[in-house]
């Protein structure tokens, strides 16, 4: 939360739960962002998003939004959003953070005639609990008059892309944040492909659905392998496709969740399952 | 626009129900608080546009208008489906 605050901005959390059971989960939390109560959807309804799919007596879950956030600037103006088709991975702390400060490209100094690409790759975070999703990220250093490829590419050719292993059982990846690409027509059949040039940020949001926890005497921990692609061409020609492998091992830490249980001692009782009562009660006898 | 719901999954056992990406959870895809869309969904408004009005009762009881509230600094606003369950 610091981190929000240092980026200077307001964080609000909105959901259909009634002002006491947010009060409960703030004090719970020890929150410091705003929490606003929206019980009869109508925020939720005005911005679009009320899960329409849900029947209007399916009680309590009618009310419930297409879960997202939206990130602007200093003048309220919308500069991204994050939603995914599966409601119980939500985005990381970090991925909001790099939304609010826009991507920093250093630019280092080119030197060197026969430099080639270079890549790190990171994991951005310390741990990966259950739902919440975290970046792969790999930092390219592209020398001037080489370009990688965006897809898509034609047969042969290898885009720059971050995949993890398919058996990487219980880790998911989601959509992708690339930088935007340049146009670049080929002479020869004016094919128009999608480069990246320079210092190139491609960002992997990943996430673990808690099937691949391994257990030892240290802890839970969950593996993420895989590897970044590439291939880098200059005007003539294409140098042969490359990878560079990774493999991060995180702790698999407890997920922060409303708690309906009498709480377990790290976390004092949120009263969820009085308010899930109230919140059933008060939604079956409305009008 | 037609969405319809995600209903893969499978049962595991009793209350434990594995949706598509493996999540799993006491109720089934594509009931209750697991009704996930397919494919596209309404995610509102668009990057770009100014974000809309938001008037609610925060959790100690006062009234707060975002845009007011915020003071010319740019805001994070999560929707989330609920912090009870």
């Amino acid at each position: 939360m610091e981190n929000f605050e240092a980026a200077g901005a307001k964080v609000y959390v909105l959901s259909y739960d009634e002002a006491e059971a947010m009060a409960d989960y703030r004090a719970a939390h020890n929150a410091n962002f705003t929490m606003l109560s929206d019980p009869n959807s109508d925020v939720i309804r005005s911005f679009g998003i009320l899960n329409t799919l849900i029947a209007e007596d399916d009680h309590p879950w009618y009310g419930i939004p297409y879960p997202g956030v939206y990130i602007t600037d200093a003048d309220g103006v919308i500069i991204e959003k994050f939603f995914e088709n599966n409601f119980t991975v939500r985005p990381g702390p970090e991925q909001l953070l790099a939304a609010l400060k826009g991507e920093e490209v250093l630019l280092k100094e080119r030197t060197g005639v026969d430099a080639k690409v270079t890549v790190e790759v990171e994991f951005e975070g310390d741990t990966l609990p259950v739902g919440l999703s975290r970046q792969i990220v790999a930092r390219f250093s592209v020398p001037e008059g080489i370009h990688i490829y965006d897809e898509p590419v034609p047969e042969g050719l290898v885009a720059a892309s971050i995949e993890v292993d398919e058996l990487s059982e219980g880790i998911l990846s989601y959509t992708p944040v690339t930088p935007p690409t340049r146009s670049m027509t080929l002479s020869g059949d004016g094919h128009t492909l999608e480069v990246y040039e320079g210092d190139v940020v491609l960002r992997l949001p990943v996430a673990q659905n808690g099937r691949a926890i391994e257990k030892d005497d240290d802890g839970r921990w969950v593996s993420i392998s895989g590897r970044v692609q590439w291939q880098a061409c200059d005007s003539e020609a294409c140098a042969l496709p490359e990878e560079k492998r990774f493999n991060f091992r995180v702790p698999a830490a407890f997920a922060v969740l409303g708690d309906m249980g009498p709480g377990e001692g790290r976390v004092p009782a949120m009263n969820g399952a009085a308010h899930f009562k109230e919140m059933m009660t008060r939604r079956q006898t409305q009008g | 626009m037609q969405i319809e719901r995600d209903t893969r999954g499978a049962e595991l056992g009793p209350n434990q129900y594995e949706d598509a990406e493996g999540y799993i959870a006491p109720l089934p895809a594509g009931s209750g608080p697991r009704t996930n869309p397919l494919g596209e969904f309404p995610t509102g408004p668009a990057v770009g546009e100014l974000l809309p009005d938001v008037v609610a009762s925060a959790s100690d009881g006062r009234t707060v208008d975002i845009h007011q509230d915020r003071n010319g600094q740019p805001v994070v606003l999560v929707f989330t489906r609920s912090v009870v369950w």
